[in-house]
């Protein structure tokens, strides 16, 4: 029997690295999609143990690919969606900090809550687009590569989530 | 419409000048303002991703993987079953009892594994143990068999009703329903009958009846008549002979009349006409033949 060493993405240490600098992006995607943290953290686990299983055959550049190719598949077994819900960050409030009066306030919460409810109302494909985006602050080219389709593609169903975003937010003020 | 990719532009910052202008003048851009700035502060509830990782690496060292850590805990199961198969293997090796049977009407030659020759006549039956045959050849028998015994350590042939020993030899041993037969024609033969043990040279027979010995003349021939189908019967009682032409002719012979005489005699093993010929001559009997049963009565 020989004893290889262990190189590429089958080394611990190449994998654990490949883990942090990923699994969280892929995490959020697969969350975007299910509104499911449980179902997005199990299939975050899918997605690496068959990335692990394929160790050998993976180059460490088509990895990535790999990664999302397997998450977008298994995504198809899932069907128990829920609702996405999102919070906002409370540290990252940086509004100009002259006192804003109590109406001001109120009609930005309000806001917000119309802006989560559309978000969640939104289509998968749009709503996965438009939070890698917003929230991981992915590029185009990015974001095309992670689903799988091509840059105009992904300026398509970023412009339409603007469009139905704006819409419900506004029709409902 | 269709192609109109110009919000995307926007909330990626890739407007020129004048197209931020006639976008910001729009009435619509309040609210995609508001979306861009309070999207851009939504946070997706965090997991525990150290806790993730754990599972990924307890699960994926369960499934089977081209680790080679991963297959240690088969080795010792491994070299288990290979030592139980090697000493299976080992004990049905030497206890393997080899059998070689001659059906009736029907004889068969084998060698043994020093290449000594058994010719087993019909209806008869050898079984001996491959295994460490050159130190240890012994031979059961059960029936009649014609032996060429290459030279070496004593071969034993053993019957129910007595052993033979050689050491490199041809002899006939026959071993029938009580009655043993042993003829020399090479060499020289030990025959042990219980009480007795006689010593047999070329051309000698010994014949227990029911540990009754018998005197038989000497054969001339240098090997067995029944090897060329013509079987000598010394003092043999007629059911005895019968049972022998059903073994060779593989016919069934029912014996209606009473008889006491022994038979004396050759009788041919390649046509059956003849040998009951033989008996119905010396007997004065009448044979009816129905299918393959022969019936003898008195004349």
């Amino acid at each position: 029997m020989k004893q290889e060493q262990p190189t590429g993405i089958c080394e611990e240490l190449t994998f654990s690295g490949f883990f942090k600098s990923h699994a969280k992006a892929l995490r959020n995607f697969l969350y975007y999609k299910f509104g499911n943290e449980e179902q997005a953290d199990e299939a975050t686990q899918e997605a690496f143990i068959k990335l692990w299983e394929n160790c050998a055959s993976v180059p460490p550049e088509k990895a990535k690919s790999f990664l999302y190719t397997v998450a977008n598949n298994t995504t198809l077994n899932h069907i128990a969606h829920k609702k996405v819900v999102l919070e906002y960050s409370k540290k990252n409030v940086n509004h100009d900090t002259n006192n804003q009066s109590p109406e001001f306030l109120m009609e930005e919460d309000q806001f917000k809550v119309k802006l989560q409810n559309a978000i969640a109302n939104l289509s998968k494909a749009q709503r996965s687009a438009f939070l890698l985006h917003r929230i991981d602050g992915k590029k185009y080219h990015e974001i095309a590569e992670i689903l799988g389709i091509g840059v105009k593609a992904v300026e398509k169903r970023i412009h339409g989530a603007l469009l139905q975003l704006r819409k419900e937010i506004d029709t409902f003020r | 419409m269709n192609e109109d990719v110009t919000l995307a532009k926007w909330l990626n910052d890739e407007m020129n000048d004048r197209e931020l202008k006639d976008f910001m003048a729009q009435p619509e851009y309040a609210t995609y303002s508001k979306i861009k700035e309070f999207s851009g502060q939504l946070t997706v509830p965090q997991a525990n991703m150290d806790a993730l990782y754990q599972n990924i690496t307890q699960k994926r060292n369960k499934s089977n993987q081209p680790k080679v850590r991963k297959l240690n805990p088969w080795m010792p199961r491994v070299a288990a079953i290979l030592i139980l198969a090697l000493g299976a293997t080992f004990f049905f090796y030497t206890t393997k009892t080899t059998t070689q049977l001659a059906a009736a009407g029907d004889r068969d030659t084998f060698l043994l594994p020093d290449n000594s020759e058994v010719v087993l006549n019909a209806g008869s039956q050898a079984e001996y143990k491959a295994f460490n045959w050159g130190s240890n050849r012994k031979l059961e028998l059960n029936g009649e068999a014609y032996f060429k015994v290459a030279k070496g350590k004593t071969f034993d042939v053993i019957t129910k009703w007595g052993t033979v020993t050689v050491v490199g030899t041809q002899f006939n041993v026959r071993a029938r329903n009580g009655r043993l037969d042993v003829t020399c024609f090479e060499g020289k033969v030990k025959v042990t009958n219980g009480k007795e043990t006689v010593f047999l040279t070329p051309g000698k027979t010994v014949a227990y009846d029911n540990g009754t010995k018998l005197n038989l003349p000497d054969v001339k021939a240098n090997k067995p008549g029944w090897m060329n189908y013509e079987t000598y019967f010394g003092k043999v009682r007629l059911r005895e002979v019968l049972n022998e032409i059903e073994r060779q002719y593989k016919v069934t012979i029912k014996l209606d009349t009473n008889v006491q005489n022994r038979f004396n005699g050759t009788i041919p093993m390649n046509n059956i006409d003849n040998a009951l010929d033989q008996i119905i001559l010396v007997y004065h009997l009448q044979a009816k033949k129905e299918g393959n049963t022969i019936t003898l009565s008195a004349e």
